[in-house]
């Protein structure tokens, strides 16, 4: 799968404030901005979203400020049909509130991932999902899926994108319904590939401890030399 | 040890009719050797023989044992002593990160964050690779990954390792390294290849045709023998 498009969702290195700052932290601001689109309904508020957000991703680096325009190369369609919808119905002022609200939100969302470890992801969902413990539920299995469910994501994308590229240079069209049965294939083909993946460390097996032990590994990179 | 025990593989055919299609013909026999490689054309059964080790596949006849334990029925433990490297690394990376995917082998042993990282980095540094740590692992060269991925394998702490054709992908000097890495290595090494120069450097091999293991023998033996195979195949075909 092509690695382009893995780019969507994958950390860019840093040291900007916004790269150190806590991983509590970047998600308290982005449940606040979540907060504000859905309970402080004003393009006033869409708009002070976007400014702040495209602020942050200025602060975290020319590298990170370079990718707030890849959903937009991606997902305009979505975003344009959304706004005619919204322009026809409501008119122009609540077709920039609902889209720019969504699209504030989302890149606040995609920051989140450009700026963090997906290990420190992970240990944070663990921490989350620690009530979850009480119910019989390890909570270190939970944010494992979730981690792998967001490596996923770029990957089916970039799946799409290669099996496009096959049917164009056969000279198919893109027939979305003619496309769908060699994405899913391939999409599974990744699911196996990730769960054998797992297995080939015995990751699984040696079971994800949720509990506060240290225990140094005994065996590692051994050399004879 | 690692034990079969008239192990096979077969899978019913597709075209509905009561043979089966043997993947893997039932094979018996143990491996003790430090270095095993396993030769044989594309398709012969090669990577079969390999994932039936760790449970990747599990044996349709037979059974095969992982030092006492059958893998069939205690597949938790026998992953817990064989890991399992892949030909392509970016099968093998789940993590965005080179260290990220390292201390993903090291959770299940290691609960504190700050102390999982410097064991990922000690993991790193006696491979020569603590300078990709934050590199992401689709930014390196074909042979890195490899190497990473092989680091994160053996960071899990298994006993035995099992490649499939671990050099495939890489140039002549990055298939150099990556031999002798694994060469370096105290873990007991299982490995299929189509490079007979590095099959040559095992202590035994098998050669593997139509699903059969047609020789057993030393690595001058065996070669000769796959060359012979090789040659009469290519004969017959033209």
């Amino acid at each position: 799968m092509r690695g382009q498009a893995l780019l969507l969702g994958l950390r860019i290195p840093g040291t900007s404030m916004v790269h150190r700052a806590p991983l509590w932290l970047k998600y308290l601001v982005l449940v606040a901005a979540g907060t504000a689109v859905v309970f402080l309904r004003s393009p006033t508020t869409a708009a002070a979203l976007l400014v702040v957000g495209l602020l942050l991703y200025a602060v975290a680096g020319a590298r990170v400020l370079a990718a707030w325009a890849s959903p937009l190369r991606l997902l305009w369609w979505i975003f344009a049909l959304l706004a005619a919808y919204q322009w026809w119905m409501n008119g122009p002022w609540t077709a920039f509130m609902v889209v720019g609200g969504m699209f504030a939100a989302l890149q606040l969302a995609r920051l989140l991932l450009l700026t963090t470890d997906q290990s420190d992801l992970i240990d944070g969902m663990a921490w989350a999902c620690s009530p979850l413990r009480k119910v019989g539920v390890n909570p270190e299995l939970v944010a494992l899926a979730v981690g792998l469910m967001l490596r996923s994501i770029p990957a089916v994308l970039g799946c799409i994108a290669d099996v496009s590229d096959a049917a164009r240079a056969r000279g198919l069209g893109r027939n979305p319904i003619a496309l769908a049965g060699p994405v899913v294939v391939s999409a599974v083909a990744f699911a196996h590939q990730t769960g054998d993946a797992l297995a080939a460390r015995g990751i699984l097996e040696q079971g994800l401890r949720d509990e506060a032990a240290d225990v140094t590994p005994t065996k590692g990179v051994h050399h004879r030399l | 040890m690692i034990s079969f025990h008239a192990a096979g593989l077969s899978v019913p055919n597709p075209d509905g009719s009561d043979d089966d299609t043997v993947i893997l013909a039932p094979v018996s026999l143990d491996l003790r050797e430090s270095r095993v490689a396993v030769i044989g054309a594309n398709g012969s059964g090669k990577s079969t023989l390999l994932r039936l080790i760790n449970g990747l596949a599990r044996p349709s006849t037979g059974r095969v044992v992982v030092d006492g334990k059958d893998v069939a029925r205690d597949v938790a433990a026998v992953r817990r002593r064989v890991a399992f490297l892949f030909s392509d690394p970016l099968s093998q990376l789940v993590m965005p990160l080179v260290r990220e995917d390292v201390e993903l082998s090291l959770k299940p042993t290691l609960k504190n964050k700050v102390r999982r990282r410097q064991v990922a980095m000690d993991h790193l540094d006696s491979m020569d690779l603590a300078h990709l740590a934050d590199r992401s692992v689709h930014d390196l060269s074909g042979g890195e990954r490899q190497l990473v991925a092989l680091t994160s394998v053996l960071a899990a702490g298994q006993d035995i390792l099992v490649a499939d054709e671990p050099t495939t992908l890489l140039d002549l000097r990055n298939n150099i390294l990556l031999q002798d890495t694994l060469f370096a290595l105290d873990q007991q090494i299982i490995y299929a290849t189509h490079d007979l120069d590095f099959a040559a450097r095992a202590d035994r091999v098998l050669v593997v045709e139509g699903g059969h293991i047609v020789h057993d023998g030393t690595p001058c033996e065996a070669i000769e023998h796959y060359r012979q195979l090789a040659l009469s195949a290519s004969r017959e075909g033209s």
